[in-house]
Order: C-alpha cells, then structure tokens, then sequence
C-alpha cells in the first residue's frame, strides 16, 4: 500500500509542478508583455 | 477573455474530471490482480497510471519528432513551439513513469531499479531530451536554435522506438502488457482490469492535449514578448 500511495503521489507532484511551472511562466511573460506593450506605446506617442 | 482563453479552460475542467474518473477506475473500480502474491496486489494498481505515463511521453515524443519535421519543412515558428512544448511535456511524463515504475518494481523485483534493457533504453531516452533542451539553450540566435533542435528532434526519436521494441526484442524482466508476444513476461488483464486500463489510457491522451495545449498557448505569448523586445531593442 505505501508503493500505491507513493506511486501515485508522484505522478500527481509531477503533474501539479508541471501545470504550476506553465501557470507561473504564463502570469510573468503576460506582465511582461504589459509591461513591453506600454514601453512601445510610450516610445511611438513621442 | 479570447476565445482560445475559454476553451483552454473548458480543455482543463475536461481534463480534470477525466483525471478524478481514472483515479477512480485505478483505485476503486478496479479488482485486484489475482495472478500475483497477495502482498503485492495493491502495488499492482500503480500499472494504471504508470503504463498511461510511458506511453504519453512516447506521445508526446512523436508530436515533438513530427513537428520538427515540419518546421525543417515550412520553417514556420510554430512547429518549432509544438516540438518544444510537446518535448517539455514527454520530459515531464518519463519522470513520472520512471519513478512510478521504480515504485512497482521494489515489491514486485524486490529492487527500486535493475539495468534491464527497457529501464535502459528509457533513461537514454530521458537524457537525450534533457540534452534537446540544453543544446536549445545554448544557441542565442532563434531560426538556428530552432532548426538545430529540430533536426537533432529527428534523431532524438529513434530511442523511442527502440525503448518500446525493447521488452519484445530482448530478454527482460519488465512485464509486457498489450500483444505480449509468446516468450515474453505476460501481464494478464482480466476485462474489468482491462476496462480501467483503457479508461485511464483515455484520460491521459486528453490530460496531454490539455498541456500540450496549454504549453503551445504559453510559447506563443513566448514569442510575442521576443518580438516586443526585438522592436524596442532589447
């Protein structure tokens, strides 16, 4: 039984970190790219 | 919210919920195995997130192998997002089939790990793409960087097939699951085991696609902050 529940506790880690990475590179890149949108739009008013 | 957003999030709900239905095929629905000692019945039950795992990543793989064709072929950049995402994502379910894998093993072989021709060839696969990724992250300039992943994508299948040919063309410990040939170790599936097998087998072609989708979702906004930077002289 604690094979099972180790098993399948990492496949669920693996999956949980997996999803989180793609969830936390998403939120930074979206802010950046806010970030980048506004410096263009600063830079081509001028 | 776009449309792609929304159904992306319709993606993960599906997903979600074909994942809680597997979990409770694999631990519940599910009999025991009966052809085995009964000390290591319930370790048996790892097979149904374990066999979905490797062949994902096998999946995974092949998408990564076709895109890189194309992207050699149109020189488009969005096959070289698919073959890195799906290869991101073949990574990520070896490690999980690895390990589970070595989790069944221990009372079943009464060892973690044995250098058996299929733990082999599945680690040289996991390290080959553990080197895709350094070599793309060696090169600075994109269109390079993207056809030298791809052709070195190409190469990098060929230990795909081979891992999955290894438990049929070589003497091994590891069981054969579907189309064992005859002198092979056989797992036997009673239906209701094969029944379970095949629903979490489903659950994890729509668990990659939603990542798969998501992770291509996440290279396009990759993409468009390089051509932001690119404008702004970064």
């Amino acid at each position: 039984m604690t094979y099972l529940a180790a098993a399948y506790g990492v496949i669920w880690l693996a999956l949980f970190l997996f999803v989180f990475s793609i969830f936390r590179r998403q939120t930074r890149i979206d802010a950046e790219i806010d970030a980048l949108e506004d410096a263009l739009e600063r830079l081509e008013r001028k | 919210m776009s449309l792609s957003r929304r159904l992306l999030q319709i993606l993960n709900f599906v997903a979600l919920i074909a994942m809680l239905i597997a979990l409770y095929m694999a631990l519940i629905q599910a009999p025991d195995a009966i052809n085995v000692d009964p000390s290591i019945r319930p370790a048996q039950r790892i097979i149904y997130f374990h066999v979905p795992s490797a062949w994902s990543s096998m999946l995974a793989f092949f998408v990564a192998f076709v895109a890189s064709i194309l992207y050699l072929v149109t020189k488009h950049v969005r096959w070289d997002i698919w073959a890195r995402s799906a290869a991101e994502l073949g990574i990520a379910f070896t490690v999980a089939a690895i390990i589970s894998g070595s989790l069944w093993a221990k009372p079943a072989w009464n060892t973690y790990w044995t250098w058996d021709p299929r733990l082999t060839t599945y680690t040289i696969v996991l390290l080959l793409y553990i080197a895709y990724f350094m070599l793309r992250g060696a090169i600075d300039e994109p269109s390079r960087r993207a056809r030298l992943a791809a052709v070195y994508g190409i190469f990098a299948f060929l230990s795909v097939p081979l891992t999955f040919m290894s438990i049929r063309w070589w003497n091994t410990i590891h069981p054969v699951i579907v189309d064992a040939p005859e002198n092979t170790s056989k797992f036997g599936l009673s239906p209701n085991m094969l029944t379970a097998f095949m629903v979490t087998n489903a659950a994890f072609v729509i668990l990659f696609v939603t990542l798969l989708a998501n992770r291509i979702s996440l290279g396009w906004a990759e993409e468009r902050m390089d051509a932001l930077k690119e404008r702004l002289n970064f």
